[in-house]
């Protein structure tokens, strides 16, 4: 059985289809990246797989469970248990450390544990900033923070909206190089991202456009690392 | 905007509600004062005077200041043969000035009819609804004429009814009343004579005090004077109960102009990245400053008029709940509040727009 | 960790909370220092009120019956005398604390050297007393007659003067006829004794007192021989305006209560309830409210304080919205935040839970801070316009504390709503 699986996805917001009968299995362990241009619904879909909303018609089987049948605090309890999220604007609460920002996500999870939530920021390799507050962090560090605090509670599937849209290329190579060690450890990656290096990575590339899935690419040559064009 | 809108009107409906009740309260308050009876006395400067002098001095006053004038006018008579202060005077006037008798039965009204104080009815146990004959005898009928010999004079004697019993804890429950007619009528001498007037009138002390000594300059045969005991505590009374009004208005009005100040404060800074996005189009920081001023301006104007009407409105229900009695419409009230809505509508907003332009447009439309 | 988050926008936010904070402070210190004026005004008014004078009148049992309808025949009522002994008990009633100035007067005739009639009254002035209850009252005309104006010299003084002063203060119309000033001295021929006054003070009281001689008790006494005697007592107290309930004890008597009724009105302070008292204290006595000024004042008083209340409402509607205006704002500031926390999984409870409990931490700081500013500007109030100390009035605090929750609460409500109703996807992908 896959992790994760779209049946006859439909997302329709009056006459717009912004999805539109979309059929997608996702294997656990798999790196999956979406790709698209604006408008194509690659923000809807990563809502509906981030339990944040729920298709007009269709199914989506998240570890054999049916979440667009869930209530509203049922889908928060499965995003809390079995997704980490990854935002483009990093969204950090901004009254509260690096260490803080993690052990949030432990404390909505389960019980916050500061020991465990400092190992996290260790793999992202921050252990020396954990008691900044945001806004002393570079972006790429904010990210890093991010990706700890969506690792923290060990999530089948760590879902990345545009996670390297706002960072340079060198930060980007530092988050990518996260997502591969992630990947290693057998976490089920789904990254959306308008950037075809950051796509490239993937083991499998999914191409949307109006709603509809258009093209799969399997990445015969998978290395989890970006390679440069240049 | 709503929320600011709301927190505007809010001020200034307090500001014109509190200054509309502190200017109304001397008025108002004088009005209940007045419950202390009267503050001005007329007596005779010569030997006597008459109600006709006492009309030409009270017409001194603005007839609308004027609560009630009463014309007393005392005479000793006597009742199962004993000596009695009896006094006529015009019921109405009575009633106006002493606002605080208490009468238990009905008020004196015409001919006939006879007020008689507490401690006399206890006296001649006398009740509401009794007959008593009350004896005046002329002057002269001691004397003897000029041959020595007594003149026997006969006494006037003239029928009442009792229609109520007079209570003040005063001096006046040893007397009774009755109308100024009947009391000529008694007598039968001095058509038209008075005693002493009283005159309960709605000024202040000191404008009292002025009027007075012009009707001692005009009127030749009245003497007035103020019954300081009245004048002189209202004074002091009413100066305190303005003070506090004034200083409530003034406390009220400070913090509720902070809270304005705050709420435009959160305005503000909520609209911080409009601002960026307004600087990162290419606007100077001047063009914004006049811009989200001018808005604030609107809103003060708008916030000050809706308040200037709620808070007529409030001074209104103010007035007829405590005074009842309307207050009057200050048309200049209009244009203050909203000219200090507007201040300071204007005033909080211009510290957190200027700061709001200091910012960095790239930070504020990247979201941080 | 709640702690923490609580701790995180507590000391790193403090400037939005401050704001917060502030405005609360605001409304409650606006609030208790209303609420601690109107509820001290009536007392505060009533005091001022004392300078229209006595607002009882104590007389001998006889002489209330026909007591001035003798003097009007140029006689003295004989028997009728209240015993000047008994003046002390007037502070041992039931109400003792809210009388605040009693005088007696002693009314006698005497007789100038060229012959003419004048009143001589004899009173205390600025009496001293220690009372056995440890409280220590100065009660005489000074206050008493807190209208009349001193034309010439001082008043007269207990206090200062000896054993057997002959002080006296003369009115200014007897002055004038007499010819009289301050240092001058008049010798009068009284019923028993002869006296020579030594003149210390010229009044001018704007009424018929204007014409008589004002002394002290035990010289008026003397020209008399009414030693110890005392014709009538005006007594200064701090009434409650009549209702029901003292009309029907005025009308019908107090035997006509019920026991429930008679209790409550003896154990208020209405006018009639005092004299009721003063009767029961002072033998063969007829203690009676002085309508002019006693019915006066209830009606002053229910005006000021209803005034006040009405102010009051005002201004606390205003302090509450002022609040409630501001927590919405801030509160709905947060909704990215709040967004986050929820697409982390946080429940809506726990996301309630945090914005009250932030919120409310405010508040208390706030409305602790805003009651005591509160309570600072009802002594300014009172300093200034009364000269005295607003009291503490405990009353004010459960008022205040509930009305700063209430209105917080309040205030949260709608942007505690709109945020549970918001989806995180609103907001997270910077829309």
């Amino acid at each position: 059985m896959s992790l994760l699986e779209l049946k006859n996805v439909y997302k329709i917001y009056g006459e717009l289809h912004a999805l539109d009968d979309v059929n997608l299995k996702v294997e656990k362990g798999e790196w999956v990246s979406i790709m698209g241009p604006s408008g194509s619904g690659k923000s809807t879909m990563m809502n509906i797989i981030g339990c944040m909303d729920k298709p007009t018609k269709g199914e989506v089987l998240l570890d054999g469970v049916d979440i667009s049948k869930q209530s509203k605090k049922n889908l928060t309890a499965i995003r809390r248990d079995k997704i980490g999220l990854i935002f483009q604007q990093f969204h950090l609460v901004n009254y509260l450390t690096a260490v803080e920002n993690v052990m949030l996500a432990q404390y909505y999870h389960s019980i916050p544990d500061e020991k465990e939530a400092l190992e996290a920021l260790e793999r992202v390799g921050l252990a020396d900033r954990a008691k900044h507050l945001p806004s002393q962090l570079s972006g790429g560090e904010q990210q890093r923070v991010c990706v700890a605090r969506a690792l923290i509670n060990y999530p089948e599937i760590i879902l990345a909206d545009e996670p390297t849209g706002n960072l340079d290329e060198a930060n980007e190579e530092i988050v990518v190089d996260l997502f591969n060690k992630l990947h290693q450890d057998g976490t089920t990656l789904i990254v959306v991202t308008h950037d075809p290096e950051v796509a490239e990575v993937a083991q499998r590339k999914i191409v949307l456009r109006s709603g509809k899935i258009t093209k799969v690419e399997e990445n015969r040559n998978f290395t989890g690392k970006i390679r440069f064009d240049d | 905007m709503v929320v600011a809108l709301l927190s505007i009107a809010i001020g200034a409906t307090i500001l014109s509600g509190l200054v509309s009740i502190y200017y109304d309260v001397p008025r108002q308050m004088g009005a209940e004062f007045r419950n202390y009876g009267a503050n001005v006395i007329f007596t005779a400067s010569g030997d006597s005077f008459t109600v006709s002098d006492i009309n030409d001095a009270a017409a001194i006053f603005d007839s609308g200041d004027i609560v009630g004038t009463a014309p007393f006018r005392y005479e000793n008579v006597r009742i199962n043969e004993k000596p009695i202060v009896a006094a006529g005077t015009d019921p109405e006037g009575v009633k106006k000035t002493s606002p605080y008798w208490r009468i238990t039965g009905q008020w004196l009204e015409g001919s006939g009819e006879l007020l008689v104080g507490a401690n006399v009815a206890d006296t001649f146990r006398l009740k509401e609804g009794d007959f008593i004959d009350v004896y005046y005898t002329p002057e002269g009928s001691q004397s003897a004429d000029e041959n020595g010999e007594r003149v026997v004079v006969e006494d006037n004697i003239k029928s009442f009814t009792v229609v109520g019993i007079l209570d003040t804890g005063g001096k006046e429950e040893d007397y009774v009343y009755m109308t100024l007619a009947d009391i000529e009528e008694l007598t039968q001498a001095d058509k038209g004579r008075a005693d002493i007037a009283e005159l309960s009138v709605s000024l202040s002390a000191d404008e009292l005090a002025d009027v007075v000594d012009k009707i001692n300059a005009q009127v030749s045969t009245v003497h007035a004077s103020l019954v300081k005991r009245v004048t002189a505590s209202e004074a002091t009374v009413l100066t305190k109960l303005q003070a506090l009004v004034l200083l409530v208005t003034v406390v009220v009005l400070a913090l509720t102009m902070i809270c304005v100040a705050t709420t435009m404060t959160a305005v503000v800074a909520e609209r911080r990245k409009e601002i960026g996005l307004r600087k990162a189009i290419g606007a100077s920081d001047t063009s914004i400053i006049k811009e989200f001023m001018g808005e604030s301006m609107l809103l003060g104007l708008f916030g000050g008029i809706l308040g200037s009407v709620l808070g007529f409105v409030f001074a209104q229900q103010v007035s007829i709940n405590v005074f009842s009695s309307s207050i009057s419409f200050r048309p200049l009230l209009v244009p203050v509040t909203v000219l200090i809505s507007m201040a300071v509508t204007g005033l909080s907003s211009l510290m957190p727009i200027r700061s709001a332009t200091y910012v960095d447009p790239a930070l504020v439309l990247k979201g941080e | 960790m709640f702690l923490r988050m609580i701790r995180g926008t507590l000391f790193r936010q403090w400037k939005k909370m401050i704001m917060i904070a502030f405005t609360i402070a605001l409304g409650a210190s606006l609030a208790s220092a209303m609420l601690s004026v109107m509820l001290d005004v009536g007392d505060k008014v009533n005091q001022e009120l004392k300078t229209y004078g006595a607002n009882i009148m104590v007389v001998p049992k006889e002489a209330s019956v026909i007591g001035d309808l003798y003097e009007l025949e140029g006689e003295e009522n004989a028997s009728a005398y209240l015993k000047e002994e008994d003046l002390g008990k007037i502070k041992t009633i039931f109400w003792a604390f809210n009388i605040v100035d009693f005088a007696p007067f002693t009314n006698v005739t005497g007789q100038t050297a060229d012959g003419s009639e004048i009143d001589i009254v004899g009173s205390w002035y600025s009496h001293h007393m220690e009372l056995p209850t440890g409280e220590q009252l100065d009660a005489g005309m000074e206050s008493l007659r807190s209208w009349w104006e001193l034309k010439e010299g001082s008043w007269l003084n207990e206090q200062t003067a000896s054993q057997n002063d002959n002080g006296a203060m003369i009115g200014v119309t007897l002055a004038q006829r007499l010819g009289l000033g301050v240092g001058d001295t008049l010798h009068i021929k009284g019923k028993a004794n002869e006296l020579d006054f030594k003149i210390v003070g010229i009044y001018d009281a704007g009424g018929e007192e204007d014409q008589k001689l004002f002394t002290y008790l035990h010289n008026a006494q003397a020209l008399s021989s009414l030693d110890g005697r005392i014709n009538s007592i005006e007594v200064s107290a701090i009434t409650t305006p009549d209702n029901e309930l003292a009309e029907l004890a005025t009308k019908n008597g107090p035997s006509s209560l019920t026991v429930s009724q008679y209790e409550k009105w003896y154990c208020t302070a209405y006018a009639s309830s005092i004299c009721w008292q003063i009767q029961e204290a002072i033998p063969d006595c007829v203690a009676s409210p002085v309508r002019q000024v006693a019915d006066s004042e209830g009606a002053i008083l229910e005006k000021t304080q209803l005034l006040m209340i009405l102010i009051t409402i005002l201004s606390l509607i205003g302090a509450a919205l002022g609040i409630c205006n501001l927590v919405t704002a801030t509160v709905m500031e947060r909704s990215q935040e709040i967004g986050l926390m929820k697409a982390i999984g946080a429940q809506n409870g726990s996301i309630s839970l945090l914005v009250l409990t932030e919120i409310f931490i405010t508040a208390i700081i706030g409305g602790v801070a805003g009651f005591f500013a509160g309570f600072g500007f009802a002594q300014i109030i009172g300093h200034s316009v009364f000269g005295s100390a607003i009291e503490f009035r405990v009353m004010v605090v459960p008022i205040v504390a509930v009305l700063v929750v209430v209105v917080t609460l309040i205030g949260c409500i709608p942007a505690i709503r709109m945020l549970l109703g918001l989806r995180p996807t609103e907001v997270l992908h910077g829309k």
